[in-house]
């Protein structure tokens, strides 16, 4: 028999985070280190979890053979129950031939048969790389209540920030009357977040009418969500309230790590109440060393590191090594990076496995984050 | 292929006080991230041993707790196992609540397909590969292997473990009680080999010698009547017992010496544990930490010099350790002074403004007090 599932959430996890440069070179923007501990990817995951949500399917294009080792069976986020179906779905060969994802609705159009398997009622669409902690619970209960076809999560953004945005138009009861990509004159601050409560019967319907239109980019935020105003679908806007952060760009990444590191994020990791924690791979690694002329302070450090030297404001990675003599302020260092004796490094991002060698002096004084890498 | 089992002995661990009155010796927190048991788990794990028969004396629940479904220390989840044995009859007749006991309560030697058994406690600290001592054991053709390590520090850190004379041709001569009157001796791990015929003698046996005889006693009774032939195998890397509070104390303080800690945490050898989802160790502003070993999800605000601190412990700001050993989601309230000092799991220290221990003198601050 076939178990109903009411909400199947389909996280996009196929770009290439071209702005992450060489951090993606060889790995998926979703499968990027972040917080010393977490990759991106685990956050959405997580929240699904901790959602109550049994069904994710996990969209994977560029890159995906790494990020479908990490997900696997999704034992990490507890998602390996027995009302539980963690898939990872990159593109396949069919009958019909061979085809990448052209967008990010074509991912999901071509992966209907496995949401007609799970037969849901609600699909939530999440993205890969946001940086937050909720339950979607609310959410759907807003979808439901409010009769929407899609409900579409928003974020107050500031003003002058909002022609960097997809901007959604609302009237008193939070209906969406326009939306605007990155305009030159918003309407409004509310910015969509790109997560989207569709009800799976009118997102099935309007899937198979976008795979047909030769015009169409395939894409949930340039044509299927303007398609369904134009057509007087229910839009529903759901006021998104606490830290997000879409961590696309080498300077919001390492700005969402200082976020946590400076315990300043408004996403508390160390939360008493287990009920939204971050799920996560944990690694066999040694125990995190401090060491006798090391400092560290306002700064998180994972399992494995092993400081020797001077840290502050930094986020330090499990297996990185921190010789004494070195100074790190305001470093992202990544997994297994190795800071050699010496060396001075500020406002940086240290790609997994570099290693920094003596004395070296790496952005000094600058207030541009660069990315350190092979 | 041999094939091999692992059998963890909990039986003969010893008793720390107050800290193992709750638990036993093998779940108690070591380095801030480990139980006790995982070395000897791993040990099996990293030897391509896949069936593992964990005998406990008791406090069985504690230790399932920490050990799961057992899959962190198996290779094939589904031919693999780490098993836990508990003697129920025994609890209440602690004189009988032998490793034997339990076996035959629990298990039967016969069906078990095994040509040789790995028998280790899980206080005996060590990195061991057991894959080259299984193949010294079958060259020998001993029945009864015992692991032991010629060692410098007999009348310090291994006192009333066994200490063997040992022949040239290997076999072991003679096993007495070490009462620490020199340094040099070789001691025994208390770690066997033995071949499945003489695993089934020795159970068989045990009925007739002494019901309150354990495999350890067995093998020194063999020692002595010669009808299975016992050797030794000589144990070169780094090894400790944890024997007592202070030793606990003063050997996983040891380990925050880089030199040291390369003798037992190996590069090839992970240890294995039990992993919690805790966020990356946090430290505040005014975080001062000297030569400590800190674990996922502690907030550190305080100064903490020469100390382990275990995962989701709070150290407030000018909080001062030295020394010190605090377990999981304990709490160290501002301005409090603490050297030398174990400080239990989910305890809170906040009214007094000193606890000054002494190395051989460790305050112990029990589970979930208030202090």
């Amino acid at each position: 028999m076939q178990t109903k599932n009411k909400v199947v959430a389909m996280i996009l996890a196929g770009g290439k985070g071209t702005r992450l440069e060489s951090l993606t070179k060889k790995t998926a923007k979703p499968a990027v280190s972040f917080a010393a501990k977490y990759r991106i990817i685990d956050f959405p995951i997580s929240n699904c979890a901790n959602s109550g949500i049994n069904v994710v399917g996990v969209l994977l294009q560029y890159e995906s053979a790494e990020l479908d080792a990490y997900i696997g069976n999704g034992e990490k986020w507890g998602l390996n129950g027995i009302h539980c179906l963690m898939s990872t779905l990159a593109p396949k060969q069919t009958e019909k031939g061979a085809n990448w994802y052209k967008g990010t609705a074509d991912a999901i159009t071509q992966n209907i048969d496995f949401l007609d398997k799970a037969n849901p009622e609600y699909v939530l669409i999440l993205s890969g790389d946001h940086i937050y902690k909720t339950s979607y619970t609310q959410m759907i209960q807003l979808h439901e209540s409010s009769k929407a076809d899609v409900t579409i999560s928003v974020i107050e953004v500031d003003p002058k920030e909002a022609s960097r945005f997809g901007i959604m138009a609302v009237d008193k009861k939070d209906r969406i009357t326009e939306f605007q990509e990155k305009p030159k004159v918003p309407k409004s601050n509310l910015a969509s977040m790109g997560v989207y409560v569709f009800s799976w019967k009118a997102l099935r319907e309007y899937l198979i009418r976008d795979d047909k239109d030769p015009e169409s980019e395939h894409d949930f935020g340039k044509n299927i969500i303007p398609q369904m105003l134009k057509d007087k679908k229910k839009l529903q806007a759901y006021r998104f309230e606490g830290y997000w952060r879409d961590v696309g760009t080498l300077a919001s990444l390492h700005e969402a790590n200082m976020d946590i590191a400076l315990d300043k994020a408004g996403l508390d990791l160390y939360d008493e109440d287990d009920s939204n924690k971050i799920y996560t791979e944990d690694v066999y690694s040694v125990p995190q060393y401090v060491g006798k002329k090391g400092s560290i302070r306002s700064s998180i450090a994972n399992q494995g590191a092993i400081i020797l030297g001077d840290v502050e404001s930094s986020v330090i990675s499990s297996g990185a090594l921190i010789e004494s003599g070195a100074k790190l302020t305001r470093c992202v260092v990544m997994e297994g990076a190795r800071i050699r004796s010496g060396a001075k490094i500020h406002n940086a991002i240290v790609a997994p496995y570099v290693d920094i060698e003596e004395g070296r002096q790496i952005n000094l004084g600058s207030d541009e984050v660069v990315l350190v890498s092979k | 292929m041999k094939k091999i089992i692992g059998i963890c002995d909990l039986h003969n661990d010893p008793e720390l006080g107050e800290l193992t009155a709750k638990r036993p010796l093998g779940s108690v927190s070591f380095l801030g991230r480990y139980g006790l048991i995982d070395f000897t788990l791993s040990n099996f794990s990293n030897s391509n041993i896949d069936r593992v028969y964990i005998l406990a004396k008791n406090g069985a629940s504690r230790l399932r707790k920490h050990l799961g479904n057992g899959a962190i220390w198996t290779n094939n989840t589904k031919r693999g196992f780490v098993g836990l044995y508990l003697n129920e009859k025994g609890l209440a007749n602690p004189t009988f609540n032998t490793d034997i006991s339990n076996i035959k309560e629990n298990l039967n030697i016969n069906d078990i397909d095994f040509d040789y058994a790995i028998v280790a406690p899980s206080y005996m600290l060590a990195s061991m590969d057991f894959r080259p001592i299984i193949n010294a054991h079958e060259a020998s053709e001993a029945d009864v292997t015992v692991i032991y390590s010629h060692v410098d520090n007999a009348d310090s850190d291994f006192i009333r473990c066994d200490k063997l004379k040992v022949s040239d041709d290997g076999s072991i001569a003679k096993v007495s009680k070490n009462l620490g009157r020199s340094a040099n001796a070789d001691i025994s791990l208390d770690t066997y080999i033995i071949s499945k015929k003489a695993f089934k003698k020795l159970i068989s046996d045990s009925s007739k010698v002494s019901e309150l005889y354990s495999i350890k006693d067995m093998i020194n009774y063999y020692i002595e009547d010669e009808s299975l032939i016992v050797k030794g195998y000589r144990f070169e890397g780094y090894v400790v017992p944890i024997l007592s509070l202070n030793k606990y104390v003063e050997h996983s303080l040891d380990l925050l010496n880089y030199h040291i800690r390369n003798k037992l945490m190996l590069p090839e050898w992970p240890i294995y544990t039990t992993t919690h989802n805790t966020p990356p160790a946090l430290y505040g502003r005014s975080a001062d930490v000297e030569n400590s070993f800190i674990a996922n999800g502690a907030i550190i605000k305080g100064r903490v010099r020469n100390c382990i601190i275990s995962r989701d412990v709070v150290i407030e700001k000018d909080a001062d350790l030295r020394n010190c050993i605090i377990f999981t989601h304990s709490q160290i309230g501002k301005g409090v002074k603490m050297e030398y000092v174990v400080c239990d799991k989910d305890a809170k220290v906040s009214n007094v403004e000193k606890l000054i221990g002494k190395e051989d003198e460790i305050i112990l601050i029990d589970q979930g007090a208030r202090v």
